[in-house]
C-alpha cells in the first residue's frame, strides 16, 4: 500500500512517497522504502528524485543550517556531489546548487533568502523526525562546533589584530631595551690596608695555616 | 514539540557565552512579542517545567546567570535548567515563526521590511538598556546602531532555525560551541 508523507511550509512543500517494508514487520502507515519525492517551491521549478537525492540534499542542508545558527557561513558539498549549498556570493542569501546525474543536463541554481532556507530546514526536520518514516537516513547529527570552525565567523584582520599587536609591542619593547646604554662597570679602588695588631709573617703566610 | 534529541542526550552545562546568547535570544522573543515575558511563564507551565520554574521569579533568576546582566547571579546554571530554557525558547520561536519569517523574507515590500526591523531593533535596544550592563562590550554592540543591524539579524535567523522539530538539537549544539 503506497503511503504519501506531506509537509507544508509557506514557500515549499515536500512530498515523499513510499511503501512499508513488510519484511521488517512495519505497519501499513509506515514508510520503509522511499520510491520518490518532490519538493515544490513557490515560483520555482519542482525538484524530484530518488531517495539518494533526498539524502544528499539533507546531508548538506542540515549541517549548513547548523553552522548558520552559530553565525558561521561556509559551503557544504562540492562539484562531485549532487547537491551543494553555501552563502550567496553577492549580497545576502544562500545558493543551492543541484547537479543532475544526466550529463546533458546543466546544474540548477536556486537562490534562497533566509526565510526560504528556514522553511526548507523545517520541512526536512519534519521528515526526519516523523515516526512514520522508519528508514535510517545517514544525516550528520548536530554537534558543538570546534574552536577552528567558530573562529571562521570572525574576520581575519580582527582575528590577527591581538597577536600582531602583541608581537609589535614586544618588538618595540625589545628594541627600546637594546638602545639603553649598558651600565659602566664599577672600578674598585685599592684601599689602604687597615693597621693590624699582629705583624704579618714573612712570605705573607699566616702562621699555623696549612697548605 | 518533540523532547528527543539523539545527539545531545547527555545534559551538558552551558558555557558562559552560551548563557549570554540564550538570554539574548529570550530577550529577542520579548522584543518580538509584547507579552513575551508572560508567554514564557505560560509556555513553561504548558511544557511541564513548573517543578523547575514554579513562578516567574524562578524563571527570571535562572536567566540572571547571564554575566551581561545588570543584576547578575553567581554560580552556574544547572544543566537541566539550561535545557528547560532552551526548550521554552524553541517553543516560543515556533509560535513566533510567522513573525520571524516576515522579518527574514525578501519577498516582502522593502519599506515594510525597514519598518519591521526598525521596530524590532528599537524594542530590543530598549530591553538591552533596561536589563544589561551597558559597560560590557557584548552589550554595547546591541546599543551601537552600526553593529546592531547585523547582530539583530543573526538573532532573528538563529530563532528561525531554532524553531520547528529539530530546533532544540540545533540550538543546544550551537550554545555549546567551543570558545563560545
Amino acid at each position: 500500500m503506497k503511503q504519501t508523507l506531506r509537509y507544508d511550509q509557506l514557500s515549499c512543500r515536500l512530498q515523499v512517497e513510499g511503501l512499508p517494508d513488510v519484511s521488517a514487520g512495519q505497519p501499513d502507515d509506515a514508510v520503509g522504502i522511499i520510491t520518490s519525492w518532490t519538493l515544490d517551491w513557490a515560483g520555482r521549478p519542482q525538484l524530484e528524485g530518488r531517495k539518494e537525492h533526498l539524502v544528499a540534499l539533507m546531508q548538506v542542508v542540515m549541517p549548513y543550517a547548523r553552522h548558520r545558527i552559530s553565525g558561521v557561513a561556509r559551503r557544504f558539498g562540492d562539484a562531485s556531489q549532487p547537491v551543494d549549498i553555501g552563502p550567496a556570493e553577492a549580497g545576502e542569501g544562500h545558493l543551492l546548487m543541484l547537479r543532475s546525474s544526466q550529463s546533458d543536463t546543466p546544474p540548477l541554481q536556486i537562490g534562497l533568502d533566509d526565510a526560504e532556507l528556514s522553511d526548507l530546514v523545517r520541512v526536512l526536520d519534519l521528515l526526519r523526525m516523523d515516526p512514520r518514516l522508519q528508514l535510517p537516513l545517514a544525516i550528520p547529527v548536530s554537534r558543538p562546533l570546534k574552536l577552528r570552525d567558530v573562529l571562521e565567523r570572525t574576520p581575519l584582520p580582527q582575528r590577527l589584530a591581538a597577536p600582531l599587536g602583541g608581537a609589535l609591542v614586544l618588538a618595540l619593547a625589545t628594541a627600546f631595551a637594546l638602545m639603553l646604554p649598558q651600565p659602566k662597570r664599577l672600578q674598585t679602588q685599592p684601599t689602604s690596608p687597615a693597621p693590624s695588631a699582629q705583624p704579618q709573617a714573612p712570605g705573607g703566610q699566616v702562621p699555623g695555616a696549612r697548605p | 514539540m518533540p523532547h528527543d534529541s539523539p545527539s545531545l542526550e547527555i545534559s551538558l552545562r552551558l558555557p558562559r557565552r552560551g548563557i549570554e546568547r540564550l538570554d539574548l535570544l529570550l530577550l529577542s522573543v520579548e522584543a518580538l512579542d509584547l507579552n513575551g515575558g508572560e508567554a514564557m511563564v505560560w509556555m513553561s507551565e504548558q511544557m511541564g517545567f513548573t517543578d523547575r520554574f514554579p513562578n516567574r521569579v524562578e524563571l527570571w533568576k535562572s536567566r540572571c546567570h547571564n554575566p551581561l546582566r545588570r543584576t547578575t547571579r553567581r554560580g552556574e546554571l544547572a544543566a537541566a535548567d539550561g535545557d528547560a530554557l532552551i526548550r521554552i525558547l524553541c517553543a516560543l520561536a515556533d509560535r513566533l515563526y510567522p513573525v520571524l519569517r516576515g522579518l527574514l523574507s525578501q519577498a516582502e515590500a522593502p519599506e515594510v521590511l525597514v519598518q519591521r526591523w526598525a521596530l524590532f531593533q528599537s524594542r530590543l535596544s530598549e530591553l538591552v538598556k533596561e536589563r544589561m550592563n551597558p559597560r560590557r562590550g557584548g552589550v554595547q554592540k546591541y546599543l551601537n546602531p552600526e553593529t546592531c543591524v547585523a547582530e539583530c539579524r543573526q538573532l532573528v535567523q538563529s530563532l528561525a532555525l531554532a524553531s520547528g522539530a529539530g530546533g532544540f538539537e540545533r540550538l543546544k549544539a550551537s550554545l555549546l560551541d567551543a570558545g563560545s
